[in-house]
């Protein structure tokens, strides 16, 4: 066998011909997404359904209006589509963080005893497949506010996957690293800083991805159903009531952006604190 | 030197799911010196990692206790520190931090210059200094071993404890290791335990060698010393002259336990069927061109034929192995040297009297002296060169090869010698050694020569790497080779299926002894079941073969191996008493003052003669008399002690009575 040295896919400078070259990596996505928005159009168009197609996002003044201009405020509810994202978000940060807090606590106990886990790991699995909807009523009841119900909503959303996951982190540390600690004779502390957060971090933020996903998608149900503040949830639902059709699937493309924003972003935190694992 | 670890006397059990428990090692009592090296080596599932974690203090005994500078091991601590098989660094902690943790975790109270220093010495100690900041995951495993050993020092451990720590690596990376952490030990006067199971690796760091047993209930079978003077360099014990007798002594006491752990998971209740006792039978054998009469038996049907349905043959590797079979009972019967039927009963094995007998002798002859090539480009052809030869060479140690202190190859080999003015203690060194070992011995001239059966002194001669001194046929023609023996307490229990097994194999004998079945004995032997070896290397016949034994020319045409004829296959107690005076002239037994009786029962000759009856055989079934040997010096079989005492090269031997228990009848 001779090699023949060849060029290989993605070296070229010229960029033309580079796009020419991985062209399998651009184009297939480009065509699937233009054929959906292409069918999506033509169904429109022919009046197959009511909901307007992906142009009416331009064609129509209002949503054009509120594409091109995110940051209006004109007080009230009628503020543009990145303060309203900005609100739901500090909702979500402030359920999320406090589902972070509880969950890798109790993760941690729940972890370290084995007799806790038996008692309370069916409780865990029961209330995880709760849905976010359904919390919504029991918040309303408990905190009378919408405010607290929200982000009692993204807590109890969010709590699950972190709690669940830190807790096998913590079951998880290698026999090994347990054995230097004792051979060492490390104090209870030590062992904390040195030896448990460290090996669990991965469960950790596995746990905390998963998290993130599920307390925006709860956030956007939270406001559908609690009237009359800024988020986007309740944005998408006024939309409806006024039958701003258009309007709302710029809404849509916000929430999606955001969430798979939120997800790489806690990749890149995961890989930053956790090296080499 | 003072003890520093005082394992008394401990047992571990542990709990099984679903109830009841495993008992994984029991009555282990070891004492480990200050500065000492002590390897723990056995199959896996031994126990002896159970046994370290305990010394360790990360596990504790059931029963017994083990103690550390006189106080009992509670639990672990920096004391005796693990390096572990799998390294366990932390991952997220690079190499210097790694260090750095456990020597702030014990050592807490010194200073961080000291410290920094404490960790730098130990960093440049493993070699690791341009990768003290990589991550664990960024290094080699040998690399990461040597942070763990690293780590283990940093803290002056009292005691150093490794779990195969390098099992994981490739040979060169361990071979470097092993160099360093000897080289590490020694320069600090660490006392160490490692377990292993790397044969070389436990010869080359140890002082001792402890050997487990298989569990359940795994004990110490054996503590070797290993006396290779340090410092050991890995390359050169190799040539070290007790390196190969430890290695196979390791490696025989994990191959025996091995085969125990095979019978141990086969059923054995006795199958009693066709009015035979047991038909169920284990035979042993060595791969040897006498053991033919056994693989015919086995490939002709004749075990079946006589009833006894379901033979097994053993292969074992050395005599040895076939002398513990019988002890330890994992073995029905087995093909023997002539020797060991009396040698084993005269408690030649470890002292204590097995009562073994033998009622056929399977095979005569197929014994060679063979000197190595070495010798040979000095002039040495004959005895008298080989003489003068060591008498040249005095300073120089002279060995030379056997199979088993009882085996006729050694009987012959030493009377020889005697015979022809050399002292086989004094002038020379006999070592017992498997017969496939020998060749390799004598090409890198470790060994001066050695006398062993077919086909193994054929190899050598036509090798070219030695040459043919003495033939059998020249030192005593038609001496006894092989022979079938079994437990006398066997015998008695079992005396029918011991009729059938005689006259299976007297028929078998009866096949080998045609001329005409030679050449498929031949091809049947190269099976791997029985030699494994090329068929051409097989021979049984002095005329076929193409190399000179040294042998008179008139016999040349005579077939070498005998396995049947007239006298030939009938137990001699003169031939017995001969080989028994012989082995109490070398001092390997006492001379049995009880010898008239111990030769009633040691040779069968009733079971012989009734099997050779029902075979229709009765011709063969005559007592050959008289023993004369090549230097023409007659046996007489009445004064045996007037034979010995007339001897003049031989050792102090002694006369005892050998206490047998009284035979049962069944």
């Amino acid at each position: 066998m001779v090699s023949v040295p060849q060029p290989s896919a993605g070296s070229s400078k010229n960029p033309i011909r580079w796009l020419m070259l991985n062209r399998s990596t651009w184009l297939y996505p480009l065509l699937g997404i233009g054929g959906f928005l292409l069918v999506w159009q033509i169904s429109a168009s022919l009046n197959l359904t009511r909901l307007p197609g992906p142009l009416s996002l331009w064609t129509n003044e209002r949503t054009r209006e509120l594409l091109l201009y995110p940051f209006y405020d004109r007080g009230g509810l009628d503020k543009g589509l990145f303060w309203q994202t900005m609100a739901s978000l500090g909702r979500v940060a402030q359920g999320y963080l406090l589902a972070a807090l509880v969950g890798i606590s109790a993760g941690i106990t729940v972890g370290l005893s084995p007799a806790l886990n038996r008692a309370f790991d069916p409780l865990f699995q029961f209330l995880r497949m709760v849905a976010p909807l359904a919390w919504v009523p029991i918040a309303l009841v408990i905190f009378q506010k919408n405010q607290p119900a929200a982000i009692f909503v993204i807590f109890i959303t969010a709590i699950w996957p972190i709690l669940i996951n830190t807790a096998e982190g913590v079951r998880q540390i290698p026999q090994d690293y347990r054995n230097v600690a004792l051979v060492l004779q490390m104090s209870k502390g030590r062992f904390f800083t040195k030896v448990l957060i460290p090996s669990a971090l991965p469960y950790i933020f596995t746990g905390l991805r998963i998290s993130i996903g599920l307390a925006w998608l709860a956030i956007i149900a939270a406001e559908i159903v609690m009237s009359g503040i800024v988020g986007i949830g309740f944005f998408i639902w006024d939309s409806y009531q006024q039958n701003y059709l258009s309007d709302i699937i710029l809404a849509v493309l916000w929430i999606g952006a955001v969430g798979l924003l939120l997800d790489r972003a806690m990749a890149w935190l995961q890989s930053r604190l956790t090296p080499g694992q | 030197m003072t003890t520093l670890v005082d394992v008394r006397d401990i047992e571990k059990s542990f709990a099984l799911r679903g109830g009841g428990s495993y008992l994984a090692l029991k009555g282990i009592d070891l004492e480990i010196r200050k500065g000492e090296f002590v390897s723990l080596i056995g199959h896996s599932g031994c126990g002896k990692s159970t046994l370290l974690n305990m010394i360790a203090g990360l596990d504790l005994p059931s029963e017994g206790t083990v103690l550390l500078d006189g106080e009992a091991i509670k639990r672990p601590g920096p004391d005796k520190m693990v390096v572990f098989q799998n390294y366990s660094l932390l991952p997220w902690l690079s190499v210097r931090e790694n260090i750095a943790l456990a020597v702030d975790e014990v050592m807490g109270k010194i200073g961080t210059s000291e410290r920094d220093a404490l960790v730098q010495e130990h960093i440049d100690m493993v070699g690791l200094g341009p990768a003290a900041a990589k991550l664990p995951l960024q290094l080699s495993g040998g690399m990461r071993q040597r942070v763990a050993i690293a780590r283990a020092l940093a803290i002056r451990p009292k005691l150093l404890l490794l779990d195969e720590p390098f099992g994981a690596l490739d040979a060169l990376t361990r071979g470097n290791l092993q160099e360093k952490l000897m080289q590490i030990c020694n320069e600090h006067e660490l006392t160490a335990v490692m377990v292993t199971h790397d044969v070389d690796e436990a010869v080359l760091l140890s002082d001792r060698i402890v050997m487990l047993t298989n569990g359940p209930g795994s004990r110490i079978g054996g503590i070797l010393e290993v006396d290779i003077p340090r410092p050991r360099a890995r390359l050169e014990v190799v040539h070290h002259p007790s390196y190969y007798s430890l290695r196979s002594e390791i490696i025989y006491f994990l191959n025996r336990q091995k085969r125990v752990k095979q019978w141990r998971s086969r059923p054995h209740a006795v199958v009693a069927r066709h009015g035979l006792e047991k038909v169920n039978l284990d035979l042993g054998f060595l791969p040897l061109a006498a053991s033919a009469p056994l693989a015919v038996a086995e490939a002709h049907g004749l075990f079946a034929k006589h009833g006894l349905d379901e033979v097994s043959l053993i292969r074992e590797t050395s005599w040895r192995g076939i002398v513990d079979g019988l002890v330890d009972g994992t073995l029905d019967a087995s093909l023997m040297p002539a020797g060991m039927p009396t040698w084993m009963t005269a408690g030649g094995h470890g002292g204590t009297p097995l009562p073994i007998v033998t009622p056929l002798t399977l095979s005569r002859n197929g014994n060679g002296i063979t000197l190595g090539r070495r010798l040979a480009e000095q002039g040495v052809r004959t005895v008298e060169d080989y003489r003068a030869y060591l008498k040249s060479h005095e300073r120089e140690p002279h060995t030379m090869g056997i199979v088993h202190e009882a085996s006729m190859h050694n009987l012959l080999l030493r009377y020889w010698l005697a015979a022809n003015g050399i002292d086989p203690d004094k002038d020379v060194h006999l070592q017992a050694l498997p017969p496939a070992q020998m060749l390799a011995d004598l090409k890198d001239g470790s060994i001066d020569g050695y006398c062993v059966g077919a086909p193994w002194l054929d190899r050598a001669i036509r090798d070219g790497h030695g040459i043919a001194v003495a033939g059998d046929l020249a030192i005593w023609p038609g001496h006894p080779g092989k022979v079938l023996g079994l437990r006398e307490d066997w015998a008695n229990a079992y005396p029918n299926t011991n009729i059938a097994l005689t006259k299976a194999l007297l028929e078998a004998c009866q096949y080998c002894a045609d001329p005409a079945h030679w050449a498929e004995l031949s091809e049947l032997l190269s099976d791997r079941r029985y030699l494994g070896i090329k068929p051409e290397m097989i021979r049984f016949s002095e005329a076929s073969a193409d190399v000179d034994r040294g042998g008179p020319e008139s016999e040349a045409a005579v077939p070498h191996h005998l396995f049947f004829g007239e006298g030939l296959n009938r137990p001699s107690r003169t031939e017995h008493l001969w080989m028994m005076t012989q082995m109490a002239r070398w001092a390997e037994i006492p001379l049995p003052r009880n010898w008239v009786e111990i030769l009633e029962r040691v040779c069968q000759v009733g079971v012989f003669s009734t099997a050779a009856r029902e075979l229709g055989l009765e011709a063969i079934s005559y007592q050959r008399q008289g023993i004369e040997l090549f230097d023409g010096q007659a046996f007489n079989a009445d004064d045996p002690i007037g034979y010995l005492n007339s001897q003049t090269i031989k050792r102090d031997f002694s006369i005892a009575e050998i206490p047998l228990a009284s035979p049962r009848r069944a």
